[in-house]
């Protein structure tokens, strides 16, 4: 799920309306007449649904199959599922993958936040434009693009990071192949990213706070960081809350298309996640029902978590994610 | 006194606010105008140019020239377009029509429809099963592989579903009194009425189509069917710059101390952005203020 869809899903939390009884009993008479222009608006996306996001989860039973090229596949049981989670190398992907959403948990989360607040602080609205418009135009590039901007920037022989280590007497240095800085370079290039435009949310939640909250503080004496402190930041706490449980429920979802582009050979077994081991194990190797189980095992955990975590944002915030 | 020391304190907490943002800003558009110079530079400049620099080092459109006649760099502009757009027209449609059939709120099974859908966002069973589904549908190597794949988003469907039933009752009671079918209702009434989230979620679809690398590089063995997002990182992330320029004329580039794979890299990055800084104004627009809408309904 991208931030978008983390901002549209909080967006849209909040249940549709429910037919009374006597629209129901209308709509029972008149149904066939009625509804079957609106049934034939939503056949082809019920046929795209269940072509595009059904029918792969039949396929899904590649995982307990032997993949055969010619004949019919046959059935193993658990056989991948134990191979998978007796290997090393799934150990290895497995705890790369909850190391690199930790670091993003402590170092990118809290980043839009503090964002949002020091926007929100700025008076000016050209200087507030002008620094938004900057901030969030990332969040439009594909990583492909970030990848290409980032190998040239870290580029040890071209680079402005390594120029800027220059001023201050350092040799220059690769970190784009550097197994020890990886980590740090795909936390900080999501920082680049993604913070700004995810600041957006926070932003609109401080925008939605009472300003009368804001004049009684004043009132009372209260300096900016008191009001901050305690009209801004209990204000967006719902929202907080419910993108750091979102967060949580999306916790295996490290950032494919992140770390696909900022692999290379030298650093791969550093930040290779479950998703890019899926593709590099199933597409490039061909071992279908080995990636097949992985993605399986981690869609399972990803839709546990996914469910926990809105069963708790609904207690907590009185809403869900949906 | 107490009151001037505290303004010229808060005076000094917004210079160290504003620096703090600024220098956010900076650091993020400046990589990408460092790219935007260097590809206008003269090709002699390049190799010594600052990675700091935003302004060109004399003028030149070589870099450019040679791209633009490369027939994979070619073909790659028409197959992104071609996607993007014949994508996008899909997309909306779809889209929209069964966002207007799940709005209407007394619809018989609208609660199962909306499981159905919501189903499809928690489960996904991964790239494998979704790979072998493209294949056996026999669309491996075809447009319709990249263009169908995310036909209707589920998450847009929603937001455009909420946006939907906040067209108000009587407009929809006095269409069909008037003897409007479905289709018209929401051809003139409900599309109108919605302008800014259409526009919204159009350029969603829009970025998405742009942006996407890693269908088109799986589905589409035929390199002549890449779009730029895959020739770029071709070129770029794996650093194949023997298919890109081609033996001779490399040699030849580099001989003549030319054109350097630095500035070949930052067109080629520049290029593939430059639809979405053309969109991006309009994104700005409708995007920020159709998200804090959305927020702020929920």
């Amino acid at each position: 799920m991208s931030p978008d869809e983390k901002q549209i899903a909080l967006s849209v939390s909040g249940n549709g309306n429910v037919p009374n009884a006597s629209e129901r009993a209308k709509a029972r008479a008149f149904k066939f007449r009625m509804w079957w222009p609106y049934y034939l608006m939503l056949a082809p996306g019920i046929v795209y649904f269940l072509v595009f996001h059904y029918f792969p989860i039949y396929q899904a039973k590649l995982a307990f199959q032997d993949f055969r090229i010619f004949g019919d596949n046959v059935w193993v049981g658990l056989k991948y599922f134990e191979a998978l989670l007796g290997s090393p190398a799934f150990y290895q992907v497995l705890l790369n993958t909850l190391i690199i959403s930790t670091m993003k948990m402590v170092f990118f989360f809290p980043v839009p936040i503090l964002l949002a607040l020091l926007v929100n602080e700025v008076r000016g609205s050209s200087l507030r434009r002008f620094i938004q418009s900057a901030i969030y135009l990332p969040h439009f590039l594909s990583w492909v693009v970030v990848a290409g901007i980032f190998i040239a920037a870290l580029s040890p022989s071209s680079g402005v990071f390594n120029e800027m280590r220059g001023w201050l007497g350092l040799a220059p240095h690769g970190f784009m192949t550097d197994s020890g800085a990886i980590r740090w370079v795909v936390v900080f290039s999501s920082i680049w990213q993604a913070s700004g435009w995810d600041s957006l949310l926070y932003f609109a939640a401080i925008m939605a706070i009472d300003p009368q909250l804001y004049d009684a503080a004043e009132m009372d004496g209260a300096n900016r960081w008191q009001k901050i402190i305690h009209v801004t930041l209990p204000g967006i706490a719902p929202t907080i809350a419910t993108l750091f449980i979102l967060n949580v429920g999306l916790f295996l979802n490290a950032g494919f298309d992140q770390v696909f582009n900022l692999a290379n050979d030298a650093v791969r077994d550093q930040i290779d996640i479950i998703d890019t081991y899926v593709y590099r194990i199933g597409l490039q190797s061909g071992q279908f029902s080995l990636a097949t189980a992985a993605g399986l095992f981690k869609g399972a955990i990803g839709m546990l978590m996914i469910v926990a975590a809105h069963t708790i944002a609904k207690r907590l915030t009185g809403k869900g994610v949906w | 006194m107490a009151r001037s020391r505290q303004s010229r304190f808060e005076r000094v907490e917004q210079v160290i606010i504003v620096s703090t943002l600024l220098l956010m800003a900076v650091t993020t558009i400046q990589p990408i105008l460092n790219l935007v110079a260097i590809s206008f530079s003269e090709p002699g400049q390049v190799p010594g140019m600052s990675g700091l620099a935003v302004l060109p080092n004399g003028f030149s459109l070589d870099v450019w020239a040679l791209l633009l006649n490369h027939p994979g760099v070619q073909r790659g502009i028409l197959n992104s377009l071609f996607i993007t757009i014949s994508g996008t027209v899909l997309n909306i449609t779809f889209t929209t029509l069964m966002a207007w059939a799940l709005s209407r709120p007394s619809l018989p099974g609208r609660r199962v429809l909306f499981v159905f859908v919501l189903i499809t966002i928690v489960f996904e069973p991964g790239l494998i099963p979704d790979y072998f589904v493209v294949r056996d549908l026999g669309l491996l190597n075809t447009y319709w592989s990249v263009i169908l794949y995310k036909m209707v988003n589920a998450w847009y469907l929603i937001i455009l579903v909420r946006f939907f039933e906040d067209v108000p009752k009587e407009l929809l009671e006095a269409a069909e009194l008037d003897g409007a079918n479905p289709f018209q209702t929401l051809w003139k009434v409900v599309l109108p009425l919605t302008r800014p989230a259409l526009a919204t979620i159009t350029l969603f679809y829009l970025v998405y189509h742009w942006n996407e690398f890693l269908r088109p590089m799986i589905y589409l063995t035929d390199k002549s069917m890449h779009p730029l997002q895959v020739v770029l990182r071709q070129f770029v992330v794996e650093g194949d710059k023997l298919s890109m320029v081609g033996i001779d004329a490399m040699s030849n580039y580099e001989q003549a101390g030319q054109i350097s794979i630095r500035a070949l890299n930052a067109g080629m990055i520049v290029l593939t952005i430059l639809p979405i800084l053309a969109v991006y104004p309009l994104i700005l627009k409708f995007f920020t203020k159709g998200t804090m809408s959305g927020a702020l309904k929920g």
